[in-house]
């Protein structure tokens, strides 16, 4: 089977430390994973191995079937939607931070009108108004928000994400996991949130940079040991 | 022309005795830059000196392949100085320098002495090799703020940075605020130059020339010309090795190298 994320033994560095040790889990097309595990266990660097940025020692990554190495690394980057805890939105105004990928070349097709941007602000309850603000001005819970809409507008079906309801109230929060529980795209997810356990298909805990256990609830809780 | 008073040994000693002052201030308030500064200025000296007896042998011999293989001595050193005053890898970015420094040094001069002073011969040192010592000089010093705001800002926003990678940027889309920023901070000091110049100092080549007797009007001629060949040998040289070192910078990951600054 043909896995949208597989991690098959992968140990990955970063200069002389070692972030991740022998990790094998897999999410299938569609697949809601969650990572778990105290501050520290490796959970963003499971993120950051698949979006490329360290070498990969031992064993195998797999985006799509196809390892990530840093031939195809540029390829993979175009087609995951990746929000990390603390986005980065730039400067000027929202729209401008909004916009901002739209001006990569392999994103400038995609460009969004007016209409679907009010529409990805309508999803995350953030008014239009804000549009015109300057990002200083922007609280941080918006700002992850705003983030959540520009990946949404840049059209990936599959989201890698960290912690990006850290700074949400709970009414938010649950507007944000509906978004992308709800969907059918893949989402590989780190977070801490209770609710967003609950609402995941798979749970992958870590610890020391290592997988203590994968639990796949659609596998009537049939747990596989790492 | 060479009615310049002579400054005797003694009237040069008194302005090495000027300096106890600031190394007095300095010992009181910044100790770690009084070695710095000492060895600099014995450095300065030693220099110059050489530079001066060597000079002399070099105007007398004045051969053409002898000038034109001293400006690319001083290219090659100028090079060596931006990677090691920006704190930069060597190894990874020297060919690199010398190759932006050089082009846009050899550009300039070669418009500047060609078209411009247009000397008899043509490669004569005694325009040669000042006027290429001061496009290089300052050419030096904006790479130096260039290379290293450069890498630097990326290496201190490296969220920003990788945020743009992993939104499918290029490397050079995603370079492109440090990109901006290091340009602009190689180019401002000049610009402001430029706009003061004349009301708050009397540049050097302009003094240089008044003190040794020319024309004020040929003074500036030549102090415009050099101050164009200046703005234009920073620009291009700090565009070209920004094109030329940004590649060398990455991994195949696209990620900084963490070996690119000390």
């Amino acid at each position: 089977m043909q896995y949208a994320i597989e991690f098959n033994s992968a140990s990955v560095i970063d200069g002389p430390t070692v972030l991740l040790k022998n990790i094998t889990f897999s999410v299938p097309h569609g697949g809601k994973a969650l990572i778990t595990g105290p501050t520290g266990s490796g959970k963003s660097s499971v993120l950051l191995a698949l979006m490329g940025a360290y070498p990969v020692v031992n064993g195998t990554v797999y985006y799509d079937g196809t390892p990530v190495t840093s031939e195809t690394v540029s390829i993979l980057r175009k087609s995951i939607g990746y929000i990390a805890q603390e986005p980065v939105l730039g400067e000027g105004t929202v729209r401008e931070g909004l916009l901002m990928p739209f001006t990569f070349r392999a994103n400038r097709s995609r460009a969004p009108s007016e209409t679907a941007i009010h529409d990805a602000f309508d999803r995350l309850q953030l008014p239009r108004a804000l549009l015109d603000r300057d990002i200083s001005l922007v609280s941080g819970g918006e700002k992850q928000r705003i983030a959540i809409a520009r990946t949404l507008l840049l059209g990936k079906n599959v989201f890698v994400v960290d912690e990006i309801t850290s700074a949400l109230d709970e009414a938010s929060n649950s507007v944000v996991l509906d978004l992308f529980t709800q969907s059918r795209a893949t989402v590989l997810a780190v977070s801490h949130h209770p609710r967003w356990s609950e609402r995941f298909d798979m749970r992958i805990k870590m610890e020391r940079g290592a997988v203590t256990t994968v639990t796949d609830s659609r596998k009537d809780g049939n747990e596989q040991y790492a | 022309m060479n009615n310049t008073l002579d400054i005797g040994l003694p009237g040069l000693l008194a302005m090495y005795v000027m300096l106890l002052a600031p190394l007095a201030i300095m010992a009181f308030f910044i100790r770690g830059l009084v070695k710095k500064t000492v060895v600099s200025i014995v450095r300065m000296s030693v220099q110059l000196t050489l530079v001066g007896i060597y000079l002399r042998y070099i105007f007398e011999f004045n051969n053409a392949y002898v000038n034109i293989a001293w400006v690319l001595v001083m290219i090659v050193v100028a090079s060596v100085n931006v990677l090691g005053t920006g704190g930069l890898n060597r190894k990874l970015l020297l060919s690199r320098t010398v190759l932006g420094i050089g082009l846009s040094t050899l550009i300039v001069l070669s418009v500047f002495i060609l078209a411009g002073v247009r000397p008899e011969p043509l490669y004569d040192a005694r325009y040669m090799i000042p006027l290429g010592g001061m496009v290089l000089g300052n050419c030096m010093r904006g790479n130096v703020i260039s290379l290293e705001r450069f890498f630097s800002g990326i290496r201190d926003n490296r969220k920003e940075y990788m945020s743009s990678l992993f939104m499918g940027a290029t490397i050079r889309e995603a370079c492109r605020p440090w990109l901006r920023k290091a340009l602009s901070s190689a180019l401002t000091p000049t610009v402001s130059t430029m706009a003061t110049m004349g009301i708050v100092s009397l540049p050097g080549m302009m003094t240089g020339q008044i003190l040794g007797g020319s024309n004020p009007l040929t003074a500036i001629k030549y102090q415009i010309a050099i101050m164009i060949a200046i703005f234009v040998a920073v620009s291009l040289g700090a565009w070209l090795n920004l094109n030329l070192c940004m590649r060398s910078g990455f991994d195949e990951r696209g990620m900084l190298r963490r070996d690119i600054l000390r």
